[in-house]
């Protein structure tokens, strides 16, 4: 049997079930985050542990054994909570209120012993609260409090840690300290279960992550194999750009739109925007945004504009990373333009890789918006691409400069 | 609490027992006809020796020390259910009188009183049928004021009035159909401590003893409680059955000091309060300081009572009221502005 937390097709919630069928297990040394929508039920699920809500069906087991198993104190012991609120009006000091993460094992009729106070100490130092321990609980910002709060949960000693949304009050300072002394404390065995609002954070300190949705557990796993566009869209609505945090190398997720974010009547205009390097991005949401039908292309994945049409979900040629564009990429490209009612072609570095993409929509000056200015620094095709562009500028396509004025550009471009 | 605040408790408790002490002196010294501070020593030594009493030390021994006492006993009684009833409601503005506990045990004090009897009935009958008024009241107007789990300050306030109300309009029913018995209860009503005997002393003196102990023992238990009920149980803290001791405990003590005293309000209110500010809210040396200083009001009022417009003798319950009423005020408008328990 495990030594940590173990949920066997639980079904927890208060007056009816809020989770039902819930199985997965927390490790000692692992970090495990919970996360999903507000009101999935991650919160229900970690207060089942400790009785705040109820067990439906299935189990709930700490240690090997059953929580209804075990007394209040008995569990007490075994798992220590990092509650999501906080009392305001407390008149005990710092100190008093991390002792009282030690009334499970101060017998009675005693007090605090050496091995208490040591304890207490030690919870102090971990969570840098020291320098706090003789002030008024109720005089301490909330940020401080919720590290308190921690400490007093440590002082638990506990084998078992749950923390809902443990840095819902903290500035980044804080609240990366806290999350680091949480890992330190998994790798020394400890296992841990926490409620995360913050999908960066979730990824970049679980060991795996629990998705709850829809009323149970929608899928378990490593944060590369649980955080992808096709989860975030169910369970959040939200279509999202997967990328890499540059120094943890973690799974970084980059919120697009909403799904039901359009919400504008579509048009039924189509326009095709080509683009590279990230200079289409923000373009080519806001045409979502505002109800055109968009393709683009050709653009690879590792591209930023690749990556947003590809969380948009727009018509797009793909290429493979640092492959240059083939006959048959420009063929297909030249499709996706062809059927397109504006064409908008942005000023971006081209060169033989992509000059493709500017082919493709040449000879069709007058449904084609030109936003920004094609500079001879952007130009690695020895002219060829100025040439297209300047092309198509002096056969009348209309130039944007303002990319915020883009969809009056594109509307005066329908209208003649 | 640290080996300071062990040594600073001490202190603090040594102290406040110390002017108890002197308080019981000086109400037993006062009164129509003075007695000096070595004549109450020399009563009590006396007494306790065996040796044949001087007149005005016997009236020391019968009559004004047992009196005195029985007021220390009734002050801690109701300062205690406060801390009690302040800890478990986390709401400073609890007391026995309030929440409409001192209004149930009168009932059932009533009741009893009513009931005649003579003998040993008529000695326990009253503070066990004030127990029992005392407990279903408490639970009532707990049970009135809570609206999904979440006990608000003004419902709890509101429903105490309400219930309060009731209980002393049946109350006076109970006057009114036992009219034979009426001065009797109405004399006890009003709150006074006329006629106090020793066997009264140890009845009330063996319900506080148990009433105090039980809590003594749980006051960790109810400094972690301050945390909030769910937060306790992750600590470890058994809620609901701690509730329900506290609860019993608290309405021993209250109805002991009704049984005797009839209603006596604020003491229960002002004294706990008075001694969080100073003190601090720490349950192991706040209960047992609120308990003496409780007692010292008791025995300070009952002597303004008998001496204020002597030979006319005011009932007690008036002098607290008095003192106490305005004090509840500051505590409300204090509250409003988020008052710290």
């Amino acid at each position: 049997m495990s030594a940590g937390l173990r949920y066997e097709a639980a079904s927890v919630g208060y007056d009816a079930p809020v989770v039902s069928d819930a199985t997965f297990e927390v490790r000692p040394g692992e970090i495990v985050g919970l996360i999903g929508s507000n009101g999935a039920g991650k919160t229900t699920l970690v207060r089942a542990v400790t009785g705040g809500a109820r067990i439906f069906g299935g189990s709930i087991g700490v240690a090997g054994r059953a929580v209804g198993g075990y007394s209040r104190l008995e569990l007490a012991r075994l798992v220590a909570v990092l509650p999501q609120t906080s009392p305001s009006s407390f008149a005990f000091t710092a100190k008093q209120f991390v002792e009282m993460g030690r009334h499970a094992h101060v017998s009675r009729f005693g007090d605090l012993g050496p091995l208490d106070h040591a304890a207490v100490d030690r919870a102090l130092a971990l969570t840098d609260t020291g320098s706090l321990a003789h002030r008024r609980v109720d005089e301490l910002s909330g940020g401080d409090l919720q590290r308190l709060t921690l400490a007093q949960a440590l002082a638990q000693e506990p084998s078992v840690l749950l923390l809902d949304e443990p840095t819902s009050h903290l500035d980044l300072n804080h609240r990366l300290q806290v999350l680091d002394v949480v890992r330190s404390l998994a790798d020394a065995g400890l296992a841990v279960l926490a409620v995360f609002h913050d999908l960066d954070m979730a990824a970049r300190y679980s060991d795996r992550l629990v998705v709850v949705s829809g009323g149970g557990v929608h899928t378990q796993g490593s944060p590369e194999q649980v955080l992808t566009r096709e989860t975030l869209a169910a369970v959040f609505g939200v279509a999202a750009v997967i990328g890499r945090d540059p120094v943890t190398g973690t799974v970084q997720v980059l919120p697009v739109l909403r799904s039901e974010g359009a919400g504008v009547a579509p048009r039924g205009v189509r326009v095709h925007v080509v683009s590279g390097s990230g200079t289409g991005a923000a373009i080519m949401r806001r045409l979502v945004l505002d109800g055109f039908e968009v393709s683009a292309g050709a653009l690879s994945p590792d591209d930023t504009d690749g990556a947003v049409a590809g969380a948009l979900g727009l018509h797009m040629r793909d290429i493979a990373p640092f492959a240059a564009m083939t006959a048959e990429d420009e063929g297909a490209t030249h499709a996706l333009a062809a059927v397109a009612d504006v064409v908008v072609a942005v000023a971006t570095p081209y060169g033989p890789e992509n000059l493709g993409n500017l082919r493709a929509v040449a000879g069709r000056a007058a449904s084609t918006v030109l936003v920004g200015e094609m500079t001879p620094e952007m130009d690695f095709s020895r002219g060829e691409a100025t040439e297209l562009w300047d092309a198509l500028s002096d056969a009348g396509a209309r130039t944007c400069a303002d990319p915020r004025a883009l969809v009056r550009c594109i509307e005066e471009v329908l209208a003649s | 609490m640290g080996r300071t605040g062990n040594r600073r408790a001490a202190f603090v408790l040594l102290l406040l027992a110390g002017v108890l002490v002197a308080a019981c002196v000086a109400g037993a010294a006062f009164g129509a006809v003075p007695v000096s501070a070595a004549d109450v020593f020399g009563a009590v030594k006396g007494a306790l020796g065996g040796a044949v009493l001087t007149p005005s030390q016997a009236l020391v021994m019968d009559l004004r020390l047992p009196r005195v006492v029985l007021a220390a006993l009734v002050g801690a009684c109701l300062a205690a259910a406060g801390v009690l009833y302040q800890a478990l409601f986390r709401n400073a503005l609890a007391d026995p009188y309030i929440l409409g506990v001192s209004s149930g045990a009168g009932l059932g004090a009533a009741l009893a009183f009513a009931a005649g009897g003579t003998g040993a009935a008529a000695l326990w009958a009253p503070p066990l049928a004030a127990f029992a008024g005392a407990l279903a009241t408490i639970l009532l107007v707990a049970a009135l004021a809570t609206r999904r789990g979440v006990m608000e300050t003004l419902s709890l306030l509101l429903a105490g009035v309400a219930v309060s109300y009731t209980l002393a309009a049946m109350t006076s029913f109970v006057l009114v159909v036992r009219h034979e018995q009426m001065s009797r209860i109405v004399f006890w009503m009003m709150g006074g401590l006329q006629g106090a005997t020793w066997q009264q002393v140890w009845i009330v003196g063996g319900m506080l003893v148990v009433g105090l102990a039980v809590p003594l023992v749980y006051a960790r238990e109810l400094n972690i409680m301050l945390l909030g009920d769910e937060r306790a149980g992750e600590l470890g803290v058994n809620v609901e059955r701690v509730k329900r001791i506290i609860l019993a405990a608290a309405s021993l003590v209250v109805s002991a000091a009704v049984s005797v005293s009839g209603l006596i309000g604020f003491v229960g209110l002002m004294t706990p309060h008075a001694a969080r500010i100073v003190l601090g809210p720490d349950h192991r040396l706040l209960l047992p300081a609120s308990v003496i200083s409780g007692a010292i009001v008791m025995v300070l009022a009952d002597l303004v009572a008998r001496v204020a417009l002597a030979p006319v003798e005011l009932p007690v319950g008036i002098i607290t009221a008095l003192a106490g009423g305005p004090v509840f005020v500051w505590l409300l408008i204090r509250s409003n502005r988020g008052a710290t328990l």
